[in-house]
């Protein structure tokens, strides 16, 4: 509304009477009168009377400047997209599952945890749906809880809230009791409590208890709820069923090894929302499945894209009508049980931009033949560095450092898939790794080529292995290890873990290695090299791995040589916030920024984890995934340094470069090592790889901060 | 049956890679989808490799469990990556079952089945559910004791395990992976089988067509 001030309206009708007025049209809607009638009935709200009079011309020629700016492209009504696909979704779902009514909360608001918004959903589907005199059953949980917290209704009369189950010692705070009570007295309900517990010893206590008649009483409430509102839980090994207390695990593995895909008010169902039978059925005292499909509104809450699975067997088994979910959630459900027209939906509205260069096929490249280009790139590698590796045997998928490896010294063996050089082979040298297993373009190698690295690199001090977090490097690496300490060499490994957006923090074990294993390679070579035991090197580089934060930006996917075609899409005005370096997706695909914006959700991601303080040092790595040039590294590095400057952390030393690439994925990730005394000694050590000289405190490649 | 029980083995290796060679594109594709895309490839590497690896055999003097380890190391030596590890160990463990037997028949077929699916149960730490090839391999062996329990005939036992694998590779579409790379996928991966379970429904389908 900043510009409403020179619009002529009113002073205009006057003088433009009778005539076709054009003359009137203020200069910086330029000669448009189209833009003109547009700007005064959008941005200044007028009547279409007013902007007639204001133009000096009839109320149809409004009309139809109005009908023609839409028509041409002038005026585009737009519909946050975020919101647009959340109600696409629900109908979607409404539709595909014939539910009562759907609510799908949008992903739009990453600020607040999904259990509060979707308590807060669930409340206001609630709180439409709850009238006097209906009795309303509880099942326990966290969101449910969450919908307790932020119900509220208009004055209601005579309603009865009932404990879906039995009760549990459990000390966390959405125990049945707990959550029952929340909703009862947001609506000033009269709460019914089963007083059991949940799960008994035996059958027989159970069938001893609900003859009581005072929990026959309470049974008989349940039994005449019109209303229930529940959570899903899935089985999935973080869900919170397993740390919930609820459930004993024993008979948790029983469900599940009988395909148990979800959890309803303590009952067990398969993937099509059949009852799995199990050894908990005759001890759990609570509502029953058949009990739950009989009552009229059933209404389900949960998301998370863990959930997806249980969710669906829930509508399978229909006993969902009314569904409150989140966007990621509910577009999950959907794509699961083969719904595909909603894709379709979903970009039809947002009308798609052509993509430019979509005319090329295939991406460029330096091949000869493209199924040899490993054996190729090894053959120029190994010549190239000569003067730091050599084969091992016959074998060019297993290098070893020349003069590394020596009698007593701890050898490091490090490893993995090609196509990220200089990683793995750049850091294969005296005072850093002492042997190297290549695999195919990002696939392990195989156990072979390990055995014979930790072999050469064995100096009779054992051997640490040292490699990214990865189930088929695991795997490889670990029978490798079998087959060296059968052949008497002490084998231990470290996973490097340091890219922070790969899992939450609490899944801390499970995120994957990126370029961060610079510093980690790095921090082993050289407490290798100064003959440290292997424990201390074990401990060592369990350190530098737990002080190295990683977070990467992509913002055009890589190409294989086989296929040159990219692995996948990114749109063009998008980007994918924490990208690792095969093209696995990171947080969140998202509007591309500018430089800063960007550095700055990355460094916000690693100061939420690095607890550095005021005076501590660092040492940084702004690392390209392939194609992004330095030019723009040092753009990065710019906004890295005045963002540690302002919390006075102090760069000890930092490079900035190709150091753990992704084929020609153009992207970059920042790597912080939070150092220590220790771990500052131990980046000065000298070593002399093809990538990385330090030769005391004097270092190519890297500079002082 | 004049043919040895190692021979039939080594038959049957061949037609998995037969069958595997037929998918591969399509196994590419599927992992394209969830994956880095190169699991037909990966599969046809191995597969090959182990047929080399049984033509230096001396089938005829040869046990079943020769077959099954020599399968292993050309497998594993070949391949890496995952598939690699998981097969290796299925087939070394498959090796140890079939330790000496030199019958084939429906027990034995039952013992290398859930020997398989235990090998790769144990390498890789999945669970049913986690959308791997596990959700496959696990429910043919399934079928297979319960076929051997009820004295089912041979063509009835490997219809009731290929009808288990076929509707194991099935489910995978609805489930979340939670293993390997498709793992970072989350929700992503739903509505997409697994190729590892698709390629492994392929492997048992190949197995039964030979009715062993």
């Amino acid at each position: 509304m900043a510009l409403k001030t020179s619009a002529p309206r009113k002073g205009v009708a006057g003088r433009a009477n009778g005539a076709d007025g054009l003359d009137a049209i203020p200069l910086r809607y330029g000669d448009d009168p189209y833009v003109w009638a547009c700007w005064l009935y959008y941005e200044d709200g007028m009547t279409q009377g007013e902007i007639a009079e204001a133009m000096g011309v009839s109320r149809a020629t409004v009309n139809s400047y109005l009908a023609e700016a839409r028509e041409k492209g002038i005026v585009n009504i737009s519909i946050e997209p975020a919101r647009l696909a959340s109600l696409t979704i629900a109908q979607e779902l409404k539709r595909h599952f014939g539910l009562a009514d759907c609510l799908v909360v949008p992903n739009d608001d990453d600020t607040r945890p999904l259990i509060g918004r979707l308590g807060a959903a669930g409340a206001q589907a609630l709180s439409k749906m709850i009238k006097s005199g209906d009795t309303l059953a509880v099942a326990w949980g966290r969101t449910i809880l969450s919908v307790g917290e932020h119900l509220q209704t208009g004055p209601l009369q005579d309603v009865t809230v009932v404990q879906a189950t039995g009760g549990t010692t459990a000390s966390f705070a959405y125990t049945p009791e707990l959550t029952a009570a929340a909703v009862a007295r947001a609506i000033s309900a009269r709460c019914v409590s089963i007083t059991a517990p949940a799960i008994v010893g035996s059958a027989q206590m159970h069938d001893m208890l609900l003859a009581e008649p005072l929990i026959r009483e309470q049974f008989e409430t349940l039994a005449r709820a019109n209303r229930v509102v529940f959570g899903i839980a899935s089985l999935r090994p973080n869900s919170t069923i397993h740390t919930s207390g609820f459930f004993e695990t024993v008979p948790l593995q029983h469900y599940l090894a009988k395909g148990a895909a979800g959890v309803l008010a303590g009952r067990f169902i398969d993937e099509r929302g059949r009852p799995v039978a199990g050894p908990l059925d005759d001890r759990t005292i609570g509502i029953s499945l058949d009990m739950l499909r009989d009552i009229p509104t059933r209404i389900a809450i949960a998301g998370g894209f863990d959930k997806v699975p249980a969710l669906l067997a829930a509508l399978r088994g229909g006993y969902v009508n009314v569904l409150v979910t989140d966007a990621a959630t509910g577009a999950g459900i959907l794509r699961a049980d083969g719904v595909t027209s909603l894709d379709g939906k979903l970009s039809q509205r947002q009308r798609s931009v052509p993509v430019a260069n979509s005319y090329r096929t295939h991406v460029k490249k330096f091949l000869n033949n493209p199924n040899d280009v490993v054996e190729e790139m090894l053959d120029g590698l190994i010549a190239a560095h000569r003067p730091y590796i050599e084969t091992v045997g016959t074998s060019r998928r297993a290098l070893v450092a020349r003069n590394g490896p020596r009698p007593g010294k701890v050898g490091l063996v490090i490893g993995g898939g090609t196509g990220h050089e200089p990683c793995f082979v750049g850091y294969v040298g005296k005072g850093l790794a002492d042997a190297v297993a290549l695999g195919n373009i990002f696939s392990s190698p195989p156990p072979d080529p390990i055995v014979k690295c930790a072999v050469a690199a064995s100096g009779g001090a054992g051997v640490l292995f040292v490699y990214g977090n990865y189930a088929g490097d695991v795997m490889n690496f670990e029978m490798a290890a079998e087959l060296a300490e059968e052949q008497g060499i002490p084998i231990r490994t470290v996973l490097t873990t340091d890219d922070i957006a790969s899992s939450p923090v609490e899944d801390k074990e499970g995120r994957r290695g990126v370029a961060g294993n610079f510093f980690v390679f790095k921090i082993a070579g050289a407490a290798c090299d100064r003959g440290l035991t292997l424990d201390e090197c074990e401990a060592i580089t369990r350190k530098a791995n737990d002080r190295t934060y990683t977070v990467g930006v992509a913002l055009e996917s890589c190409s294989m040589p086989q296929t040159r075609r990219h692995n996948f899409e990114i749109g063009p005005d998008d980007m994918e916030l924490g990208m690792g370096i095969h093209g696995e997706p990171g947080v969140s695909r998202e509007r591309l920024r500018t430089a800063d914006e960007i550095v700055d959700a990355i460094m916000d991601n690693i100061f939420k984890e690095m607890k550095a303080e005021a005076g501590d040092k660092v040492a940084v790595l702004v690392n390209s995934f392939g194609a992004t040039p330095l030019m723009e590294l040092y753009i990065l590095y710019r906004r890295v340094e005045q963002r540690l400057a302002a919390k006075n952390i102090e760069i000890e030393a930092n490079w900035v470069g190709h150091y753990c690439t992704s084929l020609d994925m153009v992207g970059a990730s920042i790597s912080i090592l939070h150092l220590d005394r220790q771990l500052t000694e131990l980046l000065y050590h000298p070593c002399r790889t093809a990538i990385l000289t330090i030769d005391g405190r004097e270092t190519n490649g890297a500079a002082r901060g | 049956m004049s043919e040895t029980a190692a021979r039939t083995l080594a038959r049957m290796f061949e037609r998995m890679s037969e069958v595997i060679e037929a998918e591969k594109d399509h196994l590419s594709e599927l992992d394209g989808a969830i994956g880095d895309g190169d699991h037909g490839i990966t599969m046809s590497i191995g597969f090959k490799a182990v047929t080399t690896a049984l033509a230096g055999m001396n089938l005829e003097t040869a046990s079943p469990s020769d077959v099954m380890s020599t399968a292993a190391s050309g497998f594993l030596d070949a391949v890496g990556a995952s598939t690699g590890p998981l097969y290796a160990t299925g087939f070394r463990r498959a090796a140890q079952a079939l330790a000496g037997r030199d019958m084939l028949d429906l027990p034995a077929c039952r013992d290398m089945l859930t020997a398989i699916s235990e090998g790769i149960r144990d390498r890789g730490k999945a669970q049913r559910g986690d959308k791997t090839m596990l959700d496959v391999w696990l429910p043919a062996a399934e079928a297979a004791t319960v076929a051997v329990a009820s004295n089912l005939p041979r063509p009835a036992f490997w219809k009731a395990v290929e009808t288990a694998a076929e509707n194991g590779a099935a489910a995978t579409a609805t489930m979340i992976a939670t293993k390997g790379r498709a793992a970072r996928l989350r929700e992503r991966s739903l509505g997409h089988a697994d190729p590892g379970a698709v390629s492994a429904a392929a492997l048992i389908k190949a197995i039964a067509s030979l009715q062993p």
